[in-house]
């Protein structure tokens, strides 16, 4: 596939995991993207930092661990993970703990990615 | 310069607006939709911080009606459906919040 062709998509992710089904979906869509070769990007940001909680046991619950999904993120090429700093430390996340590595990002930076991508996907 | 198209779809109060903010600047469009359209409301702090953004602020004036929140908001471009579809092929890229 020819550059060209290719679209950088940065799937924006907002929402904490077990609240709705948006965190699922997120996923699916960045490894569909990833499936087609496509550059994917993904952004933890404001509540969406929530997935990056390090010890999640959805098992009574009866769902899908979203912190397992997460770290089998390298896997599939998804190319970069980043969390928002701030947020991050608002609900004091330990980022060296997290399920995936997430680089973090102030809001101006989060912008800059944001400007340099093809496409954004907000969940 | 045309950048982002932010559709706005929620309260004031919420995340969503406020991580809105956090990223959106000159350049950029912000569409109040849905709940979104509470912000318009003249003299709130929602209303000044989106003023303060340097955005440009529409809101989608059926949702705008429906709300009663049409009354003062002389500062922002009302768009109806037509309009909407015309900031989509404007801006190179849409980011939805809500």
């Amino acid at each position: 596939m020819t550059d060209l062709q290719r679209k950088r998509l940065l799937v924006v992710v907002r929402h904490s995991p077990y609240g709705s089904s948006l965190a699922r979906a997120s996923l699916d869509v960045a490894l569909a993207s990833a499936a087609f070769e496509q550059p994917v990007h993904l952004l933890f940001m404001g509540d969406g930092v929530l997935q990056l909680l390090a010890e999640q046991d959805s098992h009574a619950m009866g769902v899908k661990n979203i912190g397992r999904l997460l770290g089998s993120l390298p896997l599939y090429d998804i190319e970069r993970v980043y969390v928002d700093a701030e947020a991050a430390r608002r609900y004091a996340i330990d980022l060296g703990n997290s399920p995936v590595a997430a680089s973090p990002l102030d809001a101006a930076q989060m912008r800059q990615l944001m400007v340099s991508t093809d496409h954004l996907l907000g969940f | 310069m045309t950048v982002i198209l932010h559709t706005l779809n929620a309260l004031p109060t919420s995340s969503a607006f406020d991580d809105c903010l956090r990223v959106a600047a000159a350049g950029d469009a912000i569409l109040l939709l849905g709940d979104g359209v509470y912000a318009a409301i003249d003299d709130t702090r929602a209303c000044s911080k989106l003023l303060a953004s340097g955005a440009d602020i529409h809101i989608l004036s059926p949702d705008a009606q429906a709300a009663g929140v049409c009354h003062g908001i002389e500062r922002f471009t009302l768009v109806d459906m037509e309009g909407f579809v015309e900031l989509t092929e404007r801006y190179p890229r849409q980011q939805a919040w809500y």
